[in-house]
């Protein structure tokens, strides 16, 4: 059963020095196509990461989403742009419409709603205004952000990047066994 | 002179308290608890600009709690235009003054690049790391309205015609040894204020900028038949400490501030996107002659090692009279922490240190003191790897694009020189030309008034 579960990444909250820098390499890496590369200046859009840094009074650590199994976030989406790919869920950014359903559901907070941006741009919307003291004025089209493990680009780069290593990439099936080893060896020495 | 403490800052708002910055201050200025937000000690402070590379609490565009941005901008000294996000350790920018500065008909523009700038600024516009583009530089610097495209790579030779036969001098009189090299103003504030009974042992040198600058409004003033008082001299410099050491009140020998104002290499990207200027587009184009005109030893001032590199192809030839055997001394060439290197010229056996990153200098200068030192020559720059990645260079999102930018840009460096027709300082025509119509002879009376000056011990003073 393992083998099929989806992976995630979760952070140790013992290691996290709060530095945001998993947040900057997220925006970073799924960036690429806003001309965004590896210069700070290059950057005209908002940086939009998709995991949040969370900090409290005794605590410090990154909340990202859990790809559950029964991913109430794809239950919950009115137009099916939530999916299960390939031991990931993922949003599909644009069919989204914005109802803030996922955002509802999640039990984690992993789902932010944020402006949409292409080639460093806004996103405007086709027909729908905003009123201002100014008269209609255009609206930016708003859209569903999580964690898709970084479907295009290998490895996690929030994994890779954070300088305390405090991020690991779970792939159930393999923590599982870890685990079962571990018991094994301890087992062993404790009977030993 | 302005404060120390005005250039360099931590937005309370923005920190973390994360510390990385803490880990690569050369001096243990940041000072606050974990996960609180830090503050810069100013009294130890050099402005080095390590804390501002590093720095990854950015400011959130949809945290609504956070001070307008537009306030958070004019705070910063930065342009209304700029879109890159925000960090907690910044800088104070110049860009809006020279931007006035710029629109103003009544000021002659003139303006100069370092060496490290040429190989930096085209990442700004998502190029390649380390891209070479003096050709695009230039053409922007013109399309921006100055008047006048100089180099700072015209200063580091000059500054190696005087460094290098002052090196000479104290050799042969046995005077003042080790002698250390002056460029790297974050590290002359650090021998200022922590070791100021060896200020003896720096070069009486100004930097590189510097010395341009003080030419810029005297000989340039001359030749370009320019009412001094008119100029307007500014900098573009890969180092945040560069515009503290041009308001350093002994640094207006021309009788005017000698340069007015100093950017960084990320400001000048933000005042190129500022005017609309279609960087990747622009032709190549050349600096203008005389005060713009430079050899590969001037090009290498940039990178740790380059200095002590282009003295040596110099200083071998003061020496010994004769032709240098080799122009590449990959010897100097190093990366961080301490190198060592002995030059056999004619009798002499010359032995020199390059010293990368401003935390590797206390050892040395601990033997100094102890009278243990058998160096006769030492090069010393802040910033590990030299300007090449210095506080003002574009900063990155991923730690490890630093690294491999700096490999870059290093590399971009050398093949610059080895491309250039003219590899030493002594041979630059336009040098020479300086010498004959203006300043006499190296370590001359022209000289010692306007390209070199005295230190001051300000231990506890900022």
């Amino acid at each position: 059963m393992s083998g099929t579960l989806n992976s995630f990444v979760v952070a140790n909250p013992n290691q996290c020095i709060g530095c945001k820098v998993c947040e900057i390499v997220c925006f970073a890496v799924h960036n690429k196509n806003n001309q965004v590369a590896m210069s700070v200046g290059t950057i005209a859009a908002p940086v939009i990461p998709r995991l949040y840094l969370v900090r409290g009074e005794t605590f410090t650590m990154p909340i990202q989403c859990r790809h559950c199994e029964d991913a109430p976030c794809a239950n919950s989406c009115r137009i099916g742009a939530i999916k299960q790919e390939d031991k990931r869920i993922v949003i599909d950014e644009n069919d989204c419409i914005g109802c803030k359903t996922c955002l509802l559901a999640c039990p984690f907070g992993a789902i932010d709603l944020l402006p949409q941006f292409k080639d460093g741009e806004a996103v405007i919307q086709a027909n729908l205004k905003e009123e201002s003291e100014f008269g209609l004025e255009e609206k930016v089209k708003t859209i569903a952000y999580k964690c898709d493990l970084c479907q295009d680009h290998g490895e996690p780069a929030c994994v890779t990047a954070c300088p305390q290593q405090a991020l690991t990439l779970v792939i159930p099936a393999e923590e599982k066994k870890r685990r079962n080893r571990q018991a094994a060896v301890n087992l062993l020495s404790a009977l030993n | 002179m302005v404060s120390r403490n005005y250039l360099m800052n931590i937005d309370c708002e923005l920190c973390t308290g994360c510390r990385r910055c803490a880990e690569v201050c050369p001096l243990n200025a940041i000072e606050g608890e974990q996960d609180a937000p830090q503050f810069i000690n100013s009294e130890r402070c050099v402005l080095c600009g390590q804390c501002v590379q590093i720095c990854s609490a950015y400011a959130s565009a949809f945290d609504e709690s956070l001070t307008p941005r537009a306030i958070k901008l004019r705070e910063r000294g930065m342009l209304e235009t700029v879109k890159e996000p925000l960090f907690a350790a910044y800088n104070v920018g110049h860009a809006l003054q020279v931007k006035e500065a710029l629109a103003s008909s009544e000021l002659y523009k003139v303006v100069q690049c370092a060496p490290a700038v040429r190989v930096s600024l085209a990442e700004e516009f998502g190029f390649p790391y380390g891209s070479l583009t003096p050709g695009k530089m230039a053409a922007a610097l013109r399309r921006l309205g100055f008047d006048r495209v100089y180099d700072t790579n015209f200063g580091a030779d000059l500054t190696i015609m005087e460094e290098g036969n002052e090196l000479v001098k104290r050799i042969t009189e046995g005077k003042d040894l080790p002698m250390f090299t002056s460029c790297c103003p974050a590290w002359v504030n650090y021998a200022e204020q922590e070791y100021p009974e060896l200020l003896h042992h720096l070069s009486s040198c100004k930097s590189p900028q510097q010395m341009s600058g003080v030419i810029f409004k005297t000989y340039g003033a001359k030749i370009d038949t320019m009412d001094p008082a008119k100029i307007l001299s500014a900098a573009i410099m890969p180092c945040t400490c560069k515009q503290f050491e041009c308001t350093r009140e002994e640094m207006a020998d021309s009788g005017y501030r000698d340069v007015d104002v100093v950017l960084t290499t990320r400001e000048l990207a933000q005042l190129i996107k500022d005017k609309g200027i279609d960087f990747a587009n622009l032709p190549d184009e050349a600096f203008d002659l005389p005060l713009g005109n430079y050899s590969g030893a001037g090009a290498i001032f940039g990178t740790t090692g380059g200095v002590m590199e282009a003295a040596l192809r110099t200083c071998y030839e003061l020496i010994t009279k004769e032709k240098a055997p080799r122009i590449e001394l990959n010897f100097v060439r190093s990366g961080e922490g301490i190198k060592t290197a002995m030059v056999r010229a004619g009798e002499l056996e010359l032995r020199v240190a390059v010293v990368s990153g401003l935390k590797n200098a206390a050892k040395i200068l601990e033997d100094v003191k102890a009278g243990r030192c058998q160096y006769h020559f030492i090069e010393v720059m802040t910033c590990p790897g030299g300007c090449i990645n210095g506080g003002g260079q574009p900063k990155f999102l991923l730690p490890e694009y630093r690294e491999e930018a700096v490999r870059s840009r290093k590399a971009s460096i050398y093949e610059h020189d080895s491309r250039l027709k003219i590899r030493k300082s002594h041979e630059n025509p336009d040098i020479q030309k300086l010498y004959e119509e203006f300043l006499g002879e190296p370590l001359g009376h022209q000289s010692h008034h306007l390209l070199h000056t005295e230190y001051v011990a300000r231990k506890g003073q900022n």
